[in-house]
């Protein structure tokens, strides 16, 4: 080959090198790409390449699961420094999976993703806006569900803004909760009534924000009798942030 | 319209003709825009693309337009002449293919080739030979890469 034919990949302008590493996986960027040069290093350090966070080629070649995914998950996450639309992990023995401020979030798509996740025991579905729906579909395919998170912004007018389906697709379809976070949920007492009816293996719940639940007579005798460690809805919410995890 | 108006020739960067259908030039944005303009006649000079790349370059639009015109051949087949199309290239034609592709304007032609790269090129070691990019990390980067990337022994 003549010396002018051997060209530079260094010299390709940055959005072409960046349409090519577009292409990689996350794994394949992290692991490689991101260590060829200065320029690529820069490019693989955009926020703007991990707005879709692809965690395929997940498997070494013997088959089994390469060692730190999550740490390297957790850091393709970190660099998209809060710009990601969607990532896509092919692994099925997710366990956890924590969903927070996901606005474009869709039905359709959380329950697609929940098919894929047969072992997921806990999850986290934040300050999104997801109808009971949803719910009732990661209850039914996930009765082995241990952990729900399902916090909110809160309401500002409480008895005028009540709504206990979201409480009442979770006691129909989570029978083996065993830690439940409400921040800021509409739900009354019936809807608290009916969680504690179906859900026996309750230890802890976060009601703080609940407004339209009292927690006398009755209800606070089974919550407090059943139930080791409940916040309350007039708790301090600075105890625990919207970021941070229930005690486990 | 005459035959004449249906033709178009692609003048390279080193002075090579091509005649081509008109159809099969307008697949590029860029001979689309100066076209339209009017400000070019029916000889189109491709400043920044070689005759050798040009002409594959051609070969690409014009089994993508006949296909776009008649439907006689299946996306499947379509997949598979692509593949061919790209698989034996070397780096130095990949490269020239990537760049006519851009400067063109021809997303589906800029979309294969890129991923021709990405699937060629997985290693560090093939990046930088297959590729032909050199290193240029100060002993200090290297150092924090390698700190940065523990991930797969601190678990």
């Amino acid at each position: 080959m003549k010396e002018a034919e051997c060209r530079n990949w260094a010299e390709v302008p940055p959005e072409l090198t960046s349409s090519i590493l577009h292409r990689l996986g996350a794994i394949e960027i992290l692991e490689n790409a991101q260590k060829v040069c200065r320029s690529w290093r820069r490019i693989c350090k955009d926020p703007s390449m991990w707005r879709k966070i692809d965690m395929r080629n997940d498997l070494d070649v013997f088959g089994n699961l390469k060692p730190g995914l999550e740490k390297m998950c957790r850091h393709a996450v970190d660099r998209s420094q809060g710009g990601l639309l969607e990532i896509e992990i092919c692994s099925s023995n997710l366990r956890r999976l924590k969903l927070a401020l996901c606005y474009p979030i869709t039905e359709d798509g959380f329950a697609k993703a929940f098919v894929k996740l047969p072992l997921l025991e806990n999850l986290e579905v934040s300050y999104c806006s997801l109808s009971e729906e949803p719910l009732k579909v990661a209850g039914k395919s996930r009765p082995n569900l241990k952990t729900l998170k399902l916090n909110s912004v809160g309401y500002r007018r409480p008895g005028n803004e009540s709504d206990d389906e979201e409480a009442l697709a979770i006691a129909a379809t989570m029978p083996r909760l065993r830690h439940l976070q409400l921040f800021g949920n509409r739900l009354t007492d019936a809807g608290l009534n009916a969680i504690l009816d179906n859900c026996p293996d309750l230890e802890h719940l976060d009601l703080r924000h609940c407004f339209n639940v009292n927690l006398v007579a009755e209800v606070e005798k089974r919550c407090s009798e059943r139930i080791k460690v409940v916040r309350r809805p007039h708790d301090s919410p600075h105890v625990i942030s919207c970021w941070s995890q229930l005690p486990l | 319209m005459s035959k004449s108006e249906k033709k178009i020739v692609l003048k390279s960067l080193d002075n090579e003709a091509f005649e081509v259908e008109k159809a099969v030039a307008l697949q590029s944005q860029t001979i689309w825009v100066m076209c339209e303009d009017k400000c070019v006649g029916n000889e189109i000079p491709l400043e920044n693309v070689t005759g050798q790349i040009l002409a594959k370059v051609i070969d690409y639009c014009k089994k993508h337009a006949v296909v776009d015109g008649d439907g006689d051949e299946s996306s499947e087949e379509l997949k598979n002449w692509d593949t061919e199309f790209t698989k034996n290239m070397d780096q130095s034609t990949l490269f020239n293919m990537i760049l006519a592709a851009n400067y063109l304007n021809i997303k589906s032609l800029l979309n294969l080739t890129c991923q021709a790269v990405a699937d060629k090129t997985k290693t560090i070691d093939e990046f930088h030979t297959f590729l032909n990019i050199e290193n240029n990390f100060t002993p200090e980067e290297e150092a924090q890469i390698c700190q940065e990337n523990l991930w797969a022994f601190d678990d």
